[in-house]
């Protein structure tokens, strides 16, 4: 282990190449580990936040907002299913808004959501013609105190206050009272017009301690299959797109990890071959298989990790020059984290192809035996 | 040639190693190159292979189909703006249908005139003439959107008759029917009672003779403030979304391109300097330079091309195949392009290999200090 640690540093340069390779790897994994994060932040925070435990939408909606009815009836009846402790309307509109003192073809996309129950980090519903947004609608010139004007028919909204890391399908949310949300979605977009009272879905809070997949097949029993309930979770896997995003990303990462694993075997077995002699007087002297093989685990574990570090530096950059808008992408400490752990694991298991060589290495050859 | 293959052969693990790294490294390119191509058809391939050669969403509309909506009076505008030859209403929707039994999502484009928003890819059937008539995605036709099926839309139970097969006519990554425009308003109605009014969301336009299309979107944009005219091209490549997916697709591809030279340029270093010795006995003995630095440039271009096949062979079996929704397709020109890239990058990766060839000294087998480190 000591030589093994010597060595790396007092001849760093034999290691730089294959750091340089393994770090552009953890830049690799970070990236596509960012750019899903990004991208599924970007159409689903929205709905990750709501502060309910089901979604409820019409049974034919194919758990999407847009096609979804639920009409005031059906909200009362589900009201009073057995372990449904509250329950709250929502609805959304993806629409264009018009911000004062930008140009006329210079339009924010947003989404407007009318709601009841009010999401984490939301405040309660904001009065008639007033809405809270998000604050990446800020570079478009959405602040607090400024009047927009929504979709075609203009509809004037004041905004009143900022939430924070709420989009949904990749436009910055609008948050105003149920009516708010009416009134504009029926002004702007008629063939997606709602009648009174009618939400496009609702949000369900269970009692403490129920069973939320329990009630939510007792609320589809209830509305006599009108409804399709799920949990918020399997909501936000249900948007279109989302799981299979994030079944691509993630097989993507595994075949990277994959490489990972066979340039830290083929970087160590060359190691191994060159050593080969060094090992034999090693043993020689007494060193076990077990000694030398650490030590080429730790050289494999530090060389790694150096490169996890340069890859996670790489990420921040690019986290921060990345303008907003553009590439999705989002680096969170639990994706750098993950990605650490992975390359930690292709290291120790990239080593162990040098194992078997290290094993069939004869003390006798460091006194020529094996000539 | 002859040592060069037989010390392959004798160090089977370490260049099978290096063949699987590239060939891995080359399937993942080759496969998110087609992942891309797929992802982008499947969201704008509606838009790309319909006629209409100028396309006029609302301002409001993003250049979204389904956040334009354009009104009589914008609509009236657009017609009039002179350079306009033909002009006709394009709507779309997205709805819950049942198709082969089952309740699924299906975008219906409903277009007023024939040649001005109708699928130019038609591979079966014809195209939609007649109320309730259908043209649907070619590679949903397992999903119950095959020719003479029908699909009905829900709620509200209006059928549908499949008529025709377009190849690449997907958007939003859903099964995509193109419908005269009754055919949409219709759709539009039973789906949702509570619709006020069923407005296009685009208006096709074909230029009069002597007008290009890029002059027809000038005119149109000029004219009309509330209009966003452009060209099919355009509109194709600006639709929200399309130009994020190809950027992020470029930064993975630089980076993985990136790996396959580095690898490749390591491992032949390193192996150079562990038989130094013996290429220095190889000089004293009377080995040209030329000889030895051919014998490691067809270790590398062996190494390539066997890693580049293998990443090919993993690769083509899965660019046939359907992910989710995406139908995938074998993508000849990005194999093309991206084996030489990778075939030229790695030679040039042994560059540093090769300089160490040339610098070995033949006197030196006498004194030992072979390469030199």
């Amino acid at each position: 282990m000591r030589i093994a640690w010597l060595e790396l540093r007092r001849r760093p340069s034999r290691f730089v190449t294959a750091t340089a390779i393994l770090a552009l790897l953890a830049t690799l994994l970070m990236l596509l580990g960012g750019l899903l994060d990004g991208l599924l932040g970007g159409s689903t925070s929205a709905v990750a936040a709501q502060r309910g435990d089901l979604l409820v939408f019409s049974s034919t909606a194919e758990k999407s907002f847009v096609r979804s009815r639920i009409p005031p009836a059906q909200q009362a009846t589900v009201a009073q299913v057995p372990g449904v402790a509250e329950v709250g309307g929502i609805g959304v509109a993806q629409l264009a808004a018009r911000v004062p003192g930008k140009g006329p073809r210079d339009l924010a996309d947003v989404a407007l959501f009318g709601y009841e129950l009010a999401p984490r980090g939301v405040p309660a519903p904001p009065g008639p013609g007033e809405a809270y947004a998000d604050s990446s609608l800020e570079r478009k010139g959405v602040r607090t105190g400024v009047t927009i004007e929504v979709g075609p028919a203009r509809t004037p909204i004041r905004i009143v206050g900022t939430v924070n890391g709420l989009s949904y399908s990749d436009h910055g949310t609008l948050w105003s009272s149920a009516d708010t949300w009416r009134t504009t979605i029926n002004a702007n977009l008629p063939e997606a017009g709602v009648g009174p009272g009618v939400f496009q879905a609702l949000v369900v809070r269970v009692d403490p301690g129920a069973d939320a997949t329990a009630v939510a097949g007792r609320i589809d029993r209830a509305t006599g299959g009108a409804t399709e309930s799920l949990t918020v979770s399997d909501a936000v896997d249900a948007i279109p797109g989302v799981s299979q995003q994030r079944s691509t990303f993630n097989q993507i990462i595994g075949v990277t990890v994959v490489i990972a694993v066979v340039v830290v075997a083929l970087f160590f077995a060359l190691l191994t071959v060159e050593r080969t002699v060094l090992y034999g007087v090693l043993k020689a002297l007494g060193a076990t298989s077990g000694t030398l093989f650490g030590g080429v685990v730790l050289q494999g574990v530090v060389v790694t990790a150096i490169a996890t570090a340069v890859g996670a530096g790489i990420a921040l950059l690019l986290a921060a020059v990345i303008p907003p808008g553009t590439i999705p992408y989002t680096l969170l400490a639990s994706r750098v984290l993950s990605s650490a752990l992975f390359l930690l694991f292709a290291a120790i298991f990239g080593c162990v192809f040098s194992l078997r060589r290290v094993l069939r290495i004869d003390p006798a050859s460091a006194i020529g035996g094996g000539q | 040639m002859f040592l060069a293959l037989k010390e392959m052969r004798r160090a089977l693990v370490r260049f099978g190693l290096l063949m699987a790294s590239i060939g891995l490294l080359v399937f993942l390119i080759l496969f998110q190159q087609t992942l891309q191509t797929g992802l982008i058809t499947s969201f704008v391939g509606a838009i790309r292979n319909q006629s209409a050669p100028v396309l006029v969403y609302s301002v409001d509309g993003r250049r979204n189909l389904q956040g334009s909506i354009i009104t009589p009076d914008l609509q009236n505008k657009i017609v009039a703006v002179p350079g306009v030859g033909s002009a006709g209403e394009i709507g779309q929707g997205t709805f819950s249908v049942t198709a082969g039994g089952k309740l699924t999502t299906a975008a219906i484009i409903g277009y007023q005139t024939e040649g001005l928003g109708s699928p130019t890819t038609l591979v079966s059937g014809r195209l939609a003439h007649a109320d309730g008539e259908v043209v649907a995605l070619a590679s949903s036709a397992g999903d119950g959107f095959g020719l003479g099926e029908t699909v009905v839309v829900q709620p509200g139970g209006l059928k549908f008759r499949v008529v025709g097969q377009a190849t690449e006519i997907g958007y939003q990554a859903s099964p995509t029917l193109f419908s005269t425009y009754p055919t949409f308003e219709q759709a539009v109605l039973a789906a949702n009672p509570d619709a006020r009014a069923t407005l296009p969301a685009v208006i096709a336009v074909a230029p009069a003779p002597g007008i290009t299309d890029a002059e027809l979107v000038t005119r149109i944009n000029d004219a009309v403030p509330g209009a966003d005219a452009v060209t099919r091209t355009d509109a194709v490549a600006s639709t929200p979304g399309v130009a994020q997916v190809q950027q992020s697709f470029q930064v993975i591809f630089v980076l993985f391109g990136l790996v396959v030279p580095l690898v490749t340029g390591l491992f032949f270093l390193i192996v150079t300097l562990q038989k130094a010795s013996s290429l220095t006995l190889l000089r004293a003995l009377g080995a040209p330079s030329s000889a030895l630095v051919r014998s490691l440039l067809f270790q590398v271009s062996l190494v390539l091309v066997i890693g580049i096949g293998i990443g090919i062979a993993l690769y083509t079996p899965l660019s046939s195949q359907t992910l989710g929704s995406i139908p995938l397709s074998f993508q000849t020109g990005a194999v093309v392009l991206w084996s030489v890239v990778l075939f030229v990058l790695g030679l040039l990766s042994a560059l540093v290999a090769v300089r160490r060839v040339l610098r070995i000294d033949p006197i030196e087998a006498t004194t030992g200090a072979g390469l030199g480190r």
